[in-house]
């Protein structure tokens, strides 16, 4: 019988020409480019100069010394005014958010068909597949009709403080993009409390979420909200203190120092504190209620939580800052603890941010597998794990980091053996709170077999209940 | 210290992601702990018993379809059992083996859609759900070739069954049955031994075996509380009698235990499809029975191991060519009316989790 | 002394600053009171960035933003019986006095401080060398006993309202 009469369908795995020809183009045009950029770069030809593509932060530099120069002719009377450089100032500022705008807002555009499609991957079907080449256009057939669709505002909710939410969600949203360090020089907004920045505007989001759930006069938006702020504020504190022992270890809390500290020692920071990049990482799953901490919006229960009464665009911007979220979370786990722009040497001539936006999506891409794989916690359950487990074990990891770190100061090691040595310790030190904690809190998984359904082949029923129980 | 607080009444349903059709759960909460639960049902009733009434007996045969949709076959089988048994038909031997076949092959559907929407509800976003309707897809492939149908099958006949399978049935359906425990392994190595799952659904909804007799629960959540009782065994209707397989029977009677059961029931379904399909006898796959159907006044109650639990079906005949009675004893309704019991002090997630695990189909609740 | 930016910004945050907490008392609904408060407070952290004082700004905004308007609306909006009106009360004339010798304390003491002022040199090479360290330095060294004081009575604050919160176990 072929295969094509066959009713139950025979899975023929054959790529399509169209895919397998748009593939080949892609790789050799990848190819093309990676060779050029390399010959341009071995032989010198750019090294210095503006246009230098492996760090545009270089060319904004350059630039701005240009209109510097510029500036420089002006009246006395105007630089007394408007201060010396305020060209290149203002330049610099539109250029710079220009940039991050263009990005979050095509980020958002594509991310929306990359969550879909690789979801479907996973869930063994396609994706969407229709508008546009390869279902590309997708989100913009999305957008086009979330943006036709009628706002509806529920009778009871207060109206003005419905209307906020979306926007007040939207702003930290894009706020974080700034301190983002894409490349040495390509930090929009390079401050030394960034660190502190990060913190203090993603938790401004938190109230925001909470005025959405009250002002929808819906019981499901009120328990989501509830759930969210309860869990946003809880998680709060291991994401800070994850981050802390970042601070403690590099010394700085700028981004930038951040990441040239682990260049300068050859080392990502996830490696010498496996710990802290867990707790960050799981905390974030929190901070964005992503599966397996989605228990704000948890569909099965609460619809939609916080949103549930949003329709069209307003809830299209909650979608969409989710999503940009997500990958800023895997930007910052790539700044924090996998070693930023830095890969190893070969940032010399790959591009840095080309490296630093492949970490981000690596990020993300373990945020949507995890989506598609994990059932949910319940809130208690989410609740006691990070006062329980997480708080503790993370305060303990910074004593004992900040131990290392003085015991660094005062030892005069080789960087290599000090940096081994502090990574065998944390690691140690992970592996041996952990089971001795969950000991102590009572988790026995050695004790407590799963139970598998036993065979019966006598039927009856209470008593024979009772002797199958028994047995 | 304690404080007074109005009572939080959450609507959950008629259109809810987890009702699992139109059913309407009022909550009373406190915080997030459940102080009180009343079901609402009655969205879906269409009237089918009274209609029945209306109706010759095979006419009766399609509604059958229609009251658990996810079980079309056994709904079939329940009824035209019960119809044989008041009319006093035989059924050839083919026919039984064919009717048991396709009764498992049905169970297997229920039961991939049955555990795939409870792990959808303990929060996994369909991943689960989607691979167990890959291979609920190729069991409706299987109906379709059969009989042109693949949800409302109307496949059995007073009398057998409406069809022979066609030829390339036996090929698809043996690799289906080869292809089937691999799967199951799969879905076991994605699921059983997940912390999360274990924590969300161990010990949550809890029903001692005591309550569920007492409860008239039947079918998989029976068998989980511990009670050995099935159908198939304890009352052989079909060719059942023949067939060597075993009834997988849980511990605790949690929502653990009956996502278990419902997937070793899966295997044992497997088993008893292989032997069906190696033993199948030749011969006639339906007794021929008068087009208006009129039995000798009397009343017939047929009852079969659905995917759900006890399937009854009551039938009264005054001598007419319509029954004067039609009545369903609908698994669902019976086995939903512990839920108050289950889930009563228990948070919302974990009662959302309890609701899953009861696999309800509204259809039938409903009727 | 100041390029004009700086000034024009000085005068935006403070009229902002000034406008949202004026917003507080003269707005009817409860809620957008604690809204206007949150304005001011973002409006406070602003005039905190002009004067280089970077991480006093994101601390303000950290706490002051993000933190205690949360604490807040939980108050307003969870307080069972408590009217949403933001109506005159029996508190008013004692809020008045409060607010007034506040004023006049800080009145006073920002005209009796001599204030050290720098000179434009000294300032280019103090202020951006951030201010993370300096605060750091002087938490754990001069201050030390106070923020250990400080830390213990958060602690105990702490405790506390978790024992008042904690129903009994019998």
């Amino acid at each position: 019988m072929s295969a094509a009469l066959d009713p139950i369908r025979v899975r023929v795995r054959v790529t399509s020409p169209r895919l397998a020809v748009t593939l080949g183009i892609v790789l050799v045009l990848f190819g093309a480019a990676s060779i050029g950029i390399a010959y341009v770069v071995v032989s010198g030809m750019l090294d210095g100069h503006w246009y230098d593509f492996r760090d545009l932060g270089l060319g904004m530099a350059h630039l701005r010394e240009w209109l510097n120069e510029v500036n420089a002719g002006q009246p006395a009377a105007l630089s007394a005014f408007l201060g010396d450089q305020w060209i290149s100032y203002i330049t610099g500022a539109l250029l710079g958010a220009t940039g991050i705008l263009t990005f979050f807002g095509l980020l958002l555009l594509i991310l929306v068909w990359v969550e879909r499609r690789l979801i479907g991957r996973i869930q063994v079907r396609k994706g969407p597949n229709r508008v546009g080449p390869f279902g590309l256009l997708q989100p913009v057939a999305d957008a086009l009709k979330l943006i036709q669709k009628e706002v509806l505002i529920p009778i009871g909710a207060d109206r003005f403080m419905f209307y906020l939410p979306p926007v007040l969600v939207f702003i930290p949203g894009l706020l974080v993009w700034a301190v983002v360090p894409w490349a040495p020089n390509m930090n929009y907004l390079d401050t030394n409390v960034g660190v502190i920045y990060l913190i203090a505007i993603s938790s401004t989001a938190t109230l925001a979420i909470f005025m959405a759930g009250w002002a929808s006069n819906n019981h499901y938006a009120l328990l989501g909200a509830m759930r969210t702020v309860a869990m946003m504020i809880s998680y709060e504190i291991p994401l800070s203190l994850a981050l802390l022992m970042v601070v403690l270890m590099t010394g700085s809390m700028q981004l930038s120092t951040i990441v040239q500290w682990q260049v300068d020692h050859h080392v990502w920071l996830g490696m010498l504190m496996p710990l802290a990049l867990f707790t960050f990482f799981f905390s974030s799953t929190a901070e964005l209620n992503r599966t397996p901490n989605d228990i704000a919006e948890a569909e099965s229960e609460i619809v939609a939580g916080f949103h549930t009464e949003y329709s069209g665009m307003k809830f299209g911007l909650f979608y969409a800052v989710e999503l940009g979220n997500a990958v800023a979370v895997g930007a910052f786990v790539a700044a924090f603890f996998l070693g930023g722009w830095s890969l190893f040497g070969l940032e010399t001539w790959i591009p840095p941010y080309l490296i630093f936006a492949a970490k981000a999506f690596g990020g993300y891409f373990v945020l949507v597998w995890l989506r598609g794989t994990l059932p949910r916690f319940r809130l208690d359950q989410l609740m006691s794990f990070a006062w329980k487990y997480l708080i503790p074990i993370s305060l303990l990891q910074v004593l004992l980091v900040a131990i290392e770190v003085t015991a660094m100061r005062y030892m005069h090691f080789p960087d290599f053996v000090e940096l081994s040595l502090v990574g065998a310790a944390n690691l140690a030190f992970t592996i041996f709170i952990v089971r001795a904690w969950a000991t102590f809190l009572g988790y026995r998984p050695e004790r407590e077999q799963v139970l598998k359904p036993t065979m019966a082949k006598q039927m009856g029923g209470l008593r024979a209940a009772e002797e199958m129980r028994t047995r | 210290m304690t404080t007074a607080n109005e009572p939080y009444v959450l609507n959950i349903g008629p259109q809810h992601p987890s009702t699992h059709g139109v059913f309407r759960l009022r909550v009373v909460m406190d915080g997030e702990r459940i102080q009180d639960i009343d079901m609402v049902i009655g969205y879906l009733h269409r009237s089918m018993e009274k209609l029945a009434e209306e109706r010759t007996y095979t006419q009766n045969i399609p509604f059958t379809d229609r009251t658990d949709y996810l079980a079309a076959m056994s709904n079939n089988l329940g009824y035209c059992l019960a119809a044989e048994r008041l009319a006093g038909v035989e059924v050839p031997e083919r026919a039984s083996y064919l009717r048991v076949i396709f009764a498992e092959l049905q169970r297997i559907a229920s039961h991939s859609m049955g555990n795939g929407t409870f792990i959808n509800d303990a929060g996994a976003w369909s991943t689960p759900l989607m691979y167990m309707f890959r291979e609920r897809e190729k069991i409706l492939d299987l109906f379709e070739m059969t009989c042109g149908a693949r949800l409302t099958t109307n496949y059995m006949r007073i009398g057998g069954v409406a069809f022979d399978p066609p030829n390339e049935f036996y090929p698809a359906v043996n690799a289906l049955i080869d292809e089937l425990p691999d799967r199951i392994d799969e879905y076991t190595e994605l699921l059983v031994d997940n912390e999360i799952l274990l924590a969300r659904t161990r010990n949550v909804g809890v029903l001692s075996a005591a309550d569920a007799i007492n409860g008239s629960i039947t079918g998989p959540m029976l068998r989980a509380s511990g009670v050995p009782w099935d159908l198939r065994k304890a009352e052989p209707y079909c060719s059942y009698d023949r067939f060597d397989f075993d009834i997988p029977v849980g511990h605790v009677g949690d929502c653990y235990d009956r996502f278990m059961v419902r997937l070793e029931e899966m295997r044992q379904s497997v088993r008893i499809i292989r032997q069906a399909l190696e033993d199948l006898p030749s011969g006639p796959h339906k007794t021929e029975i008068p087009l208006a159907l009129r039995p000798e006044p009397g009343e017939a109650y047929a009852r079969v191991e659905g995917p759900r639990g006890e399937l009854g079906f009551y039938v009264v005949s005054d001598g007419g060519p319509a029954p004067y009675r039609f009545h369903i004893r609908a698994p669902s309704l019976i086995n939903l009316s512990l839920l108050r019991q289950m889930a009563v002090g228990a948070s919302l997630p974990d009662a959302i989790v309890t609701l899953g695990s009861t696999d309800i189909v509204v259809g039938e609740i409903d009727r | 002394m100041d390029s004009i930016g700086v000034i024009i910004g000085f005068y935006a945050l403070a009229g902002l600053t000034v406008g949202a907490a004026l917003l507080v008392f003269l707005v009817r609904n409860l809620l957008h009171a604690v809204l206007a408060l949150v304005l001011a407070f973002l409006g406070m952290s602003g005039l905190f960035i002009t004067l280089s004082a970077d991480f006093i700004a994101m601390a303000q905004i950290l706490i002051y933003a993000g933190a205690i308007p949360v604490l807040l609306v939980f108050a307003v909006m969870l307080t069972p019986h408590a009217s949403r009106d933001n109506a005159n009360s029996l508190f008013a004339p004692g809020g008045l006095l409060i607010g007034l010798g506040f004023a006049a304390l800080f009145v006073f003491v920002a005209m009796a401080t001599v204030w050290p002022v720098l000179d434009v040199e000294t300032l280019h090479v103090q202020s951006f060398a951030g201010t993370v360290r300096t605060i750091g330095a002087a938490l754990l060294g001069d201050y030390l006993l106070a923020f250990e004081l400080a830390s213990v009575l958060l602690l105990a604050a702490f405790v506390g309202a978790v024992a008042l919160v904690r129903e009994d176990e019998a």
